[in-house]
């Protein structure tokens, strides 16, 4: 049960009501005090003091002050009228009740309006604000625009000027080149008909214009071109000069971000053309590196280039035992049989490469055309002139510009009519 | 771009469109002109000539050719006739006369390629010695030619034989400060730089800077060789000191790596040889200076000189197009007025503003 203020003084005057109410020891905040329109409570717990006004009152401007252990009300009249006494006398528990919550209620509205206003008012300088950045900004970038703009006008003013100086210059000069020429028709016709017979079409031009820069001399026009000519050093003597690249086995332009996945391709094609096909015991006495069919192959072809030829077909037939899927290892080998006279060998070895070097593309052209060659020539050798034609003509659809192919193949013709004749 | 108040400003002042892809744009030496090289959408090649006009270019004349044309040079024709040589995709190397452009006054089927990049030296006035056009082709060889001298090349750079080739995609001439000295640069696509002397006729210097050189250039043609810059893929370029070699470790150089796509060119503004600009492949240029170290060389442990290179800043960037700017010509009258042309079609002439207070 709470307890009771009912220790209030008050007094009152047309339009307000002043009302003091003594707190026994207890401190009050202003959350403990409710006031409605017709309803005040003060609730400091366990004290309790509670009063039904007499008349409405406005509590949007009534004000309670707390100090000196009491709260001192000021609360102004909704009507100016001289109440009879502060609560309602005859006020039953239900009217008490019911005034209660209406007052609960009210005071719960006016929250929700207040908050609502506060939120618009929060809305309205957020705006206000965002309005004012944009201008200040747009201040800025005008200015900023501005500051370009006269760049840009004195700029173009000065290429104006530079422009026209340019032109004045060219004038003056075109001015005078006129008068020279006039001056020197006479000797230049001459000496026209004198450099037409020998002189190509640059010289022509240069002496040309020679005349015309010379600038007022007119007697000694006729020299100053040879002495001008003169002054250039003669052409250089033409040379070469032969030049490395560092290696790159790509066709594309080197970048550095790439490195990374050119190394794995071609780390991968390596492995792959490794030892596909191998008998394990041969290949134990072998070192790392003779197990690399294209190390085998370098091997191969620098002993042909020195003329050993067989140990060249050695170096080769090993790299075929590692991987026989090569074409250029029996091409190769092919031109080593040919220069060792094994003729059928060399055919064979052709005809390996040839089948291998399927499917026909750009990319093997001069490889096929080698082995059509390669097989022509032995053919040739062993007398078989009609199948030595068939491979030479094969070579030359693949590559018609090449004069050498040409030549056999006429040589061949002509053998085969030789020997169609006679026989 | 920044808006300091010292910085240089690249103001872009006229921009042109174009009906053919743009390659090379040259200025006229001595004049307001600009020229377009390219290729026409039905493979022939084109050369325009503008006029600067206010704020417009002005089409004086259009010269269509069989090929289409890859890159042109003034660098070897005198002031008075000013005839250009152009390369082109089927590897010709050509001199015209504007005023007469119908037939050459030099031709010859130099590359079995196309030609890449070309350079001319003794002409316009600058340096000594014989007028020269260096060309740099796909069929891996870099020739010098005499326009005095039909048909034959005076040098010839060429792979050794049986060695596969690379393209040769820049070339550039350089140490040209008397009558007999002149050095070749050129630079290849599997990231190799090649120096050659032609005056002994041999290698001078090689290395190799791991990405493509798309770009190479000297900060002067006609004098002792200073520097050169070479740029690549990647967004890489390097600037090396060329006044002092080592016999081992070659010149000493600098590398920035200005942005994440390819530069496509480079170019030193002919007014002051510390600055160059950058060309990339986001359509974006750069303004760099070259800061000298304090001391340009030192000795090693064996006591050999050796270069120090020193430092590269940013001086401004500005972003123009989407497309790569493919290249790149400061006029050599007027200081900060330059004219690039990029892959949009578009040529755009440009003013680089306070360059007096670098």
């Amino acid at each position: 049960m709470p307890l009771w203020l009912r220790e209030h003084s008050w007094r009152q005057t047309l339009t307000a009501v002043y009302l003091s109410l003594p707190l026994r020891g207890a401190r009050a905040t202003p959350a403990n005090i409710f006031c409605g329109e017709q309803y005040l409570k003060v609730s400091i717990p366990p004290f309790l003091f509670e009063a039904i006004l007499y008349a409405p009152i406005d509590d949007t401007n009534s004000t309670a002050k707390i100090g000196n252990g009491n709260i001192y009300f000021t609360l102004y009249k909704k009507e100016p009228a001289m109440w009879d006494s502060l609560t309602l006398a005859n006020a039953d528990k239900e009217k008490l009740q019911y005034l209660r919550e209406m007052a609960v209620l009210k005071a719960q509205e006016k929250a929700k309006e207040e908050t609502e206003a506060k939120k618009f008012t929060k809305q309205e300088n957020k705006k206000y604000a965002l309005e004012a950045t944009m201008k200040v900004e747009e201040a800025e970038r005008k200015r900023i625009e501005e500051l370009k703009e006269k760049e840009w006008q004195k700029v173009t003013k000065e290429l104006e000027l530079w422009k026209n100086q340019q032109k004045d210059g060219d004038k003056y000069k075109s001015i005078q080149k006129k008068g020279e020429l006039r001056e020197e028709i006479e000797p230049l016709k001459e000496r026209k008909k004198e450099k037409t017979n020998k002189t190509r079409i640059p010289k022509e031009g240069t002496s040309k214009t020679r005349l015309k820069s010379t600038k007022g001399d007119g007697s000694c026009s006729i020299f100053s071109p040879t002495l001008k000519e003169e002054q250039l050093p003669v052409p250089r003597a033409a040379a070469t000069i032969k030049v490395n690249f560092t290696p790159r086995v790509f066709p594309t332009a080197l970048r550095e971000s790439h490195i990374a996945e050119e190394e794995e391709w071609l780390h991968k094609q390596a492995e792959a053309r490794r030892i596909i096909n191998s008998d394990l015991s041969e290949l134990k006495d072998l070192k790392e590196e003779e197990k690399n069919p294209d190390w085998l192959k370098d091997k191969g072809n620098k002993m042909f280039a020195v003329g050993n030829y067989l140990g060249a077909v050695h170096a080769y037939n090993l790299a075929v035992k590692l991987n026989n899927k090569l074409p250029l290892l029996y091409l190769n080998r092919a031109a080593c049989h040919l220069k060792l006279r094994n003729l059928h060998k060399a055919i064979e070895d052709s005809s390996k490469a040839l089948e291998l070097l399927t499917p026909p593309v750009p990319d093997n052209e001069s490889a096929r055309v080698k082995a059509h060659v390669r097989r022509g020539t032995a053919f040739c050798q062993l007398e078989l002139y009609t199948e030595g034609l068939q491979d030479y003509e094969a070579a030359l659809k693949i590559d018609p510009k090449n004069k050498n192919i040409e030549k056999d193949a006429e040589k061949i013709r002509h053998l085969i009519q030789g020997t169609i004749q006679s026989s | 771009a920044a808006a300091g108040p010292e910085r240089p400003q690249v103001v872009s002042h006229v921009q042109q469109a174009l009906s053919y892809t743009v390659f090379d744009c040259k200025w006229v030496p001595r004049s307001a002109r600009l020229l377009c090289l390219g290729s026409a959408a039905r493979g022939t090649g084109l050369v325009q000539l503008y006029e600067l006009h206010g704020a417009r270019l002005q089409l004086l004349r259009e010269i269509e050719k069989p090929k289409p044309i890859k890159c042109g040079t003034f660098g070897a024709t005198s002031l008075q006739q000013r005839y250009l040589a152009t390369g082109d995709f089927d590897g010709n190397l050509n001199i015209w006369n504007l005023e007469a452009p119908e037939i050459p006054v030099y031709s010859v089927k130099g590359h079995k390629e196309i030609i890449n990049s070309i350079d001319g030296v003794g002409g316009l006035g600058i340096g000594e010695g014989a007028p020269e056009i260096v060309t740099g082709s796909r069929d891996g060889t870099v020739k010098v030619w005499d326009p005095r001298q039909n048909d034959t090349p005076v040098a010839n750079m060429e792979p050794v034989q049986g060695e596969s080739k690379r393209d040769c995609w820049t070339v550039a001439f350089g140490n040209a400060y008397n009558q007999e000295e002149r050095v070749v640069c050129a630079g290849y696509d599997n990231g190799d730089i090649k120096l050659f002397d032609l005056k002994t006729m041999s290698l001078r210097w090689e290395t190799n800077i791991k990405n493509g050189v798309c770009s190479v250039e000297f900060d002067r043609k006609d004098i002792n060789m200073n520097k050169l810059v070479a740029t690549s893929l990647e967004g890489k370029f390097h600037v090396f000191d060329m006044r002092t070699q080592h016999p081992t470790k070659g010149f000493a150089s600098v590398s920035e790596k200005a942005q994440k796509s390819t530069i496509w060119q480079v170019r030193h503004l002919p007014q002051n040889r510390d600055i160059f600009m950058t060309s990339g492949g986001s359509g974006s240029l750069h303004l760099w200076k070259y800061e000298y170290p304090a001391q340009r060389s030192k000795k090693d442990s064996e006591g050999c000189e050796m270069g120090v290179a020193g430092s590269v800043s940013l001086l401004q960037n500005v972003t123009l197009s989407t497309q790569p700017i493919s290249s790149l010509d400061w006029s050599p009258d007027k200081k900060g007025l330059c004219v690039c042309g990029a892959f949009d079609q578009t040529v755009r002439v440009l003013i680089v503003t306070k360059l007096n207070k670098i």
